[in-house]
């Protein structure tokens, strides 16, 4: 119990720091300079955690055929928070990660008369073994738990005016995370790679009404997905640098959403500019 | 590090891996008919049973229609020529919209006597009637109920339905009069019904398209109304019924049709029993049309309407005299019980 009090007696202290920048901060352990300040140290055994908060900006190409046989081509708004701490597991070669992303479209269809509106968010979570071939290289691979749920609206169809998004799948993911310095300045670039493996999905039948998809239930809509039939792909590659005190993130966000299962055929491909912050958290208790 | 390289740079061509649609057609006319013929071809839900019905080919249309096209022609020329081809099909759920105009065979309908003269129709409702939402009541001087509701887009309540048969129960039966309703939402039509029935009634059936294929469906699903747990009416109704009745209309129709107490009076319903769901051309128009079909409870076609128990037209010579020889018979009808 005394134990329970003095974890949550813990305080979450953000470090914008320079320092902790790559693998080796997040490897990285304590943070002696804050422990050394205040009257705090840390948690024993618990890794920093480094979080991304990113905000990006892009262009999204979407087709539903269950809405219309035509590809849609407008403005992807989207923001990515990602944390991602080393674990105790395998000697401390293993890391966990979480990434929470929401996506908001508008695009046209080429004749511009008509509009799509959509919406996405997705969460997952996994593990990766870490694998450091030289100082100032890792390489990692594993596995992430996810989750999708969206819509897409047609502005313009009376009678089938929007679709809905629903997936749970394991994805394989793999990366890499170069740290070097740039005159004094410490950079990393990160690269990562999430394939979805095996999941299941929401898609209605080839003709299927929303009258009929009411009575039925959607039970039966729900279909086993991989890649034969939803071969998607998410790729980052993003680059941290300082400035000052402030840890930041610009990069490039790949998601390439697809299927193509009961006739109907669906991908979401957006290309994506994002920027923000890396803040490095790591659990304190009083010394 | 070469290694990783060549697995980056093939992950990124992934990229340009992503599926195309089937329809890949250009903004030419031949490539907006070719989309617009493949669209129907895939998609439409009753291309074999009209083949049938009316003796045309949907195959051999695409050379008809394409003869008629020409590179250099307008907007307004293509418009019409897309619209001949999908009057073929003589299905009021198929349109095309565009700013120029809605394209649409409206044959079920204005090929017949309308049977419907809504001066006369508001005489019998006078002025003190009342409205209940989309509903609109009174009793008539032989204590007969009189109901018109003209939209199945006028959503009525539950609320809505129980104080009107509160209202009327004392009535010696009910014309539920739908001359002239275009049809609406299929919610509204099963709420309705389900004030005529004791007990589950099977009023027919529905499937969908699960491919392109002219005759890909499901299994026909049953359809069932469900008694209302609220006041029900138990009393005989007569249903007045014209060619203007369509789609949601139509299966309402469909659905009284199964119910004991329900005559159906009239002329035969203009049909429309496809579920219709949209979709577009290159060129940016609206393509409308029917997706999955209903079924009546003897798992027929209702496409081209529903023929009424009892059939009655409207008289001129009466009408001329401001009675509505539709309502006077229901009346009788239901006098005569």
């Amino acid at each position: 119990m005394r134990y329970l009090a003095s974890v949550l007696s813990c305080l979450l202290t953000v470090v914008c720091s320079c320092a902790p920048v790559g693998a080796q901060a997040l490897r990285g352990g304590p943070l002696p300079m804050l422990a050394e300040q205040t009257a705090y140290e840390p948690v024993p055994g618990r890794s920093p955690t480094a979080r991304a908060f990113l905000l990006g900006i892009g262009r999204t190409n979407q087709l539903d055929t269950y809405l219309s046989p035509m590809e849609y081509t407008g403005t992807e708004v989207s923001f990515l928070m990602q944390s991602e701490r080393m674990t105790k597991l395998a000697k401390r070669h293993i890391s966990f990660q979480s990434t929470f992303q929401g996506v908001f479209t508008s695009a046209d269809n080429p004749a511009e008369t008509a509009t799509y509106t959509g919406g996405r968010l997705a969460y997952d979570a996994g593990w990766h073994y870490n694998y450091s071939p030289f100082s100032n290289f890792n390489l990692k691979g594993g596995a992430l738990i996810g989750t999708d749920l969206g819509f897409l609206y047609n502005d313009r169809n009376g009678n089938n005016p929007a679709q809905g998004r629903f997936s749970a799948d394991v994805s394989l993911s793999a990366g890499a995370d170069y740290s070097y310095r740039l005159g004094h300045l410490p950079m990393q670039l990160h690269y990562q790679a999430d394939l979805p493996m095996i999941g299941l999905m929401f898609c209605p039948e080839f003709g299927e009404s929303y009258y009929e998809i009411s009575q039925n239930g959607v039970g039966h809509d729900i279909v086993c997905a991989h890649p034969g039939n939803a071969l998607s792909l998410r790729q980052m590659l993003m680059m941290d640098f300082c400035l000052k005190r402030i840890t930041l993130r610009v990069g490039y966000l790949c998601d390439i959403r697809q299927s193509n299962a009961r006739d109907l055929k669906y991908h979401d491909v957006s290309h994506s500019f994002m920027f923000g912050i890396v803040r490095h958290f790591q659990m304190m208790k009083r010394k | 590090m070469k290694r990783l390289l060549i697995i980056i740079t093939a992950l990124f061509a992934l990229l340009t891996s992503c599926q195309k649609s089937d329809y890949e057609f250009d903004e030419t006319p031949q490539g907006n008919l070719d989309a617009l013929w493949t669209l129907i071809d895939q998609r439409y839900c009753f291309l074999s049973y009209k083949e049938e019905q009316l003796g045309f080919k949907w195959a051999e249309l695409h050379a008809k229609y394409s003869e008629k096209l020409n590179p250099k022609m307008s907007r307004v020329q293509l418009f019409e020529v897309l619209c001949q081809m999908l009057s073929e099909l003589k299905d009021g759920h198929v349109n095309i919209s565009t700013s120029l105009d809605l394209g649409r065979n409206w044959s079920w309908k204005e090929d017949y006597p309308e049977n419907l003269d809504t001066e006369l129709r508001n005489q019998y409702l006078g002025t003190d009637y009342h409205i209940g939402s989309g509903l609109k009541y009174t009793i008539l001087p032989d204590n007969v109920a009189y109901v018109v509701y003209e939209s199945f887009s006028d959503a009525i309540g539950e609320g809505n339905l129980s104080d009107m048969i509160a209202y009327l129960r004392l009535c010696n039966g009910m014309i539920l009069d739908i001359r002239g309703n275009g049809g609406g939402e299929l919610t509204n039509a099963e709420k309705l019904s389900q004030r005529f029935t004791n007990e589950n009634v099977l009023v027919g059936y529905m499937c969908h398209k699960t491919g392109k294929g002219h005759d890909d469906f499901s299994e026909l699903q049953g359809e069932y109304i469900k008694p209302s747990e609220n006041i029900r009416w138990q009393k005989p109704v007569v249903l007045l019924v014209n060619r203007s009745c369509y789609s949601a209309a139509n299966t309402f129709v469909r659905n009284m049709k199964e119910m004991p107490l329900v005559t159906v009076m009239g002329d035969q319903t203009g049909g429309g029993s496809g579920l219709p769901f949209m979709s577009e051309l290159p060129i940016g128009w609206s393509v409308r049309f029917s997706a999955s079909p209903y079924f009546d409870a003897r798992k027929q076609h209702i496409e081209f309407g529903i023929e009424p128990d009892v059939f009655v037209s409207l008289d001129e010579t009466l009408a001329a005299e401001g009675k509505d020889s539709m309502i006077e018979a229901a009346r009788q009808l239901i006098n005569n019980k």
